[in-house]
């Protein structure tokens, strides 16, 4: 068994020594993870790496994709903080090396709910995409500073299914990403917080780049290469709206089976700020937080975790 | 039995003491596979120091919010698994009873009820969560469920398999209506009707875990969801050897009482 294992180690370790030939990125069905969407549908990303075949998988939550990244099965993600810094925490070999999105989510009350404000949370139920997530961790905040920390039940639940709860009144609002808020408040549901009071006037990041720390070291021309496509494609959402939205619609298509509105894309992309940069005291706070919220006991070593160096170079 | 085997050798070590080498075997090459010779990356295999660590936190309440989660997450647990443990085990004993009765109706509704017994409890979730809402009746209707039918089929088995001569007996002594079954049929199936009974609990116990874990009703089973969200492998393998000893303690228990049912009985030498 022992031998077994050690043999295993060493055919992993050898593999980690030759220089990649697939790289193997992970996102997120959603807007937030626009710069992905795009790069995968224009063929960005492949083009920058050239011979080097990229593949993707999707995920639906950080946790899922934190654990494909433990297992070593990913190398490149678009994830959010919440989970990127929960992962550095118990040693998973993370760094950040750009940003994709800030702000893009809100927070929308269940019509009939009789939520008009922050303060009228109290005693009800509110959803978040999964614990000690973005959006967990921005509704705490808000709670906090609205003294209703303890008050309110903070229900986990994935954003598909938060309409068919609404419907069925089982939670009474709902603290989600783009697309998902455009399509609630289409739906009937009440805007109570919007990007930009959820947090820090919207200046905190909601998708960051993450790679596998020992992948970089390895393969420092890949990761580059693939933050040019990132760029590329942070670039054409800035400047092409219609066509961007169009790309990004047939890429949601092709993945959800699912066609998106126009008019709901278009909200939430306005919503959405779209970057490769992000705010360091933004992610600090957060960490802060989710400390607070005790799903962290130590913070992460911010000089490990943080590393711009790749984007600066190709910036 | 184990008593037995050892008062036959009496100079033997006592079983408990290979039962604590056993443990501390266990806890020995996991420390030195995981903490010494670190075979895998601690996010992948929690060393012991990391879930013993979980456990201070988990048990001694603190300013940190999560900070006694253990305890919590135990209690929710145990009274959801109490109540819907005994009203499955209420329940089986009437659809038992009711089956015993009617071999048509035996024959009918005893292969639904293996049928639905075969359908792993995880798999009745989704549809208890649009019955009853994402909330602790989905997780009590699965557990209800669970506990329900063992109990009913073993006790449908039990009454038909009392011999005719004991209820004639009964009978002659003056049980009439449900007397024949509280005075004679009930006591003489309640060997078999304890089996029954020792299954529902390692099937609710099973159930509640993997309910809580899919509704998000607070509990030892979200606890894994939660570990899982926040990457915290230590906190999952910890509360995963929560569900074990609180599993294998309520069997034994249930065991003790069903050997001294069957020892009463003399099915089994009395010790």
């Amino acid at each position: 068994m022992k031998k077994l294992l050690f043999t295993t180690l060493l055919l992993i370790g050898a593999a980690h020594a030759q220089k990649a030939t697939t790289v193997r990125l992970g996102y997120f069905p959603n807007l937030t993870h626009a710069a992905a969407l795009v790069g995968l549908e224009k063929g960005y990303f492949q083009k920058e790496l050239g011979n080097v075949k990229l593949t993707s998988k999707e995920f639906v939550a950080g946790t899922a994709l934190n654990e494909a990244f433990a297992a070593g099965e990913i190398d490149i993600g678009y994830i959010g903080p919440g989970p990127a810094i929960n992962g550095a925490v118990r040693g998973l070999p993370v760094q950040i090396i750009a940003g994709a999105s800030n702000a893009g989510a809100v927070l929308v009350a269940r019509k009939g709910s009789g939520i008009k404000t922050y303060k009228d949370l109290e005693g009800k139920k509110v959803a978040v995409p999964s614990l000690g997530n973005t959006q967990d961790i921005s509704l705490r905040h808000i709670l906090k500073e609205q003294g209703l920390t303890g008050k309110v039940t903070i229900q986990p639940l994935a954003p598909a299914d938060v309409p068919t709860a609404f419907a069925a009144k089982q939670i009474d609002a709902a603290l989600v990403p783009e697309p998902w808020a455009s399509l609630l408040e289409t739906k009937g549901g009440t805007l109570i917080g919007n990007e930009k009071t959820v947090w820090r006037d919207g200046d905190y990041p909601t998708t960051v780049v993450i790679v596998n720390t020992k992948f970089a070291q390895e393969n420092p021309e890949l990761v580059k290469a693939f933050l040019r496509g990132h760029i590329k494609a942070v670039n054409f959402i800035k400047s092409n709206g219609p066509a961007a939205q169009t790309s990004i619609a047939r890429k949601l298509l092709e993945l959800t089976k699912e066609k998106v509105d126009p008019r709901v894309l278009q909200r939430a992309l306005k919503r959405t700020q779209i970057t490769t940069t992000y705010s360091v005291e933004a992610l600090k706070e957060y960490a802060d937080l989710n400390k607070e919220a005790g799903f962290i006991r130590t913070l992460p070593d911010w000089n490990t975790l943080i590393n711009n160096s790749y984007l600066n170079e190709v910036k | 039995m184990q008593r037995t085997a050892v008062a036959r050798r009496k100079k033997a070590t006592p079983i408990w003491v290979w039962q604590i080498v056993g443990v501390l075997f266990l806890l020995g090459s996991w420390y030195l596979f995981t903490s010494v010779l670190k075979l895998q990356p601690s996010y992948v295999m929690p060393t012991p120091e990391m879930v013993w660590e979980e456990y201070r936190y988990g048990f001694i309440k603190s300013d940190n919010p999560n900070d006694g989660q253990l305890i919590y997450a135990i209690g929710n647990s145990l009274r959801r698994v109490f109540t819907g443990y005994g009203i499955g085990i209420i329940i089986g004993v009437i659809i038992g009873v009711i089956l015993s009765t009617n071999q048509i109706l035996r024959a009918v509704v005893g292969g639904w009820l293996i049928a639905l017994q075969s359908i792993p409890s995880i798999a009745y979730i989704p549809l208890a969560i649009i019955w009853f809402g994402l909330n602790e009746k989905a997780v009590l209707f699965v557990v209800v469920l669970e506990a329900t039918l063992p109990v009913a089929l073993a006790l449908s088995g039990a009454l038909l398999n009392v011999q005719p001569a004991v209820v004639t007996a009964g009978r002659n002594l003056g049980a009439v209506g449900l007397k024949v079954y509280t005075h004679v049929l009930l006591p003489a199936s309640l060997p078999n009707i304890f089996t029954g009974i020792r299954v529902a609990w390692s099937f609710a116990w099973r159930a509640l875990v993997g309910g809580e874990l899919l509704s998000h009703a607070a509990g030892l089973g979200q606890l894994l969801e939660t570990g899982r969200n926040v990457s915290n492998t230590a906190l999952v393998l910890a509360t995963m050897i929560i569900i074990g000893v609180v599993g294998v303690l309520f069997e034994q228990l249930i065991q003790r009482l069903e050997n001294r049912v069957r020892s009463n009985y003399g099915l089994e030498v009395r010790k």
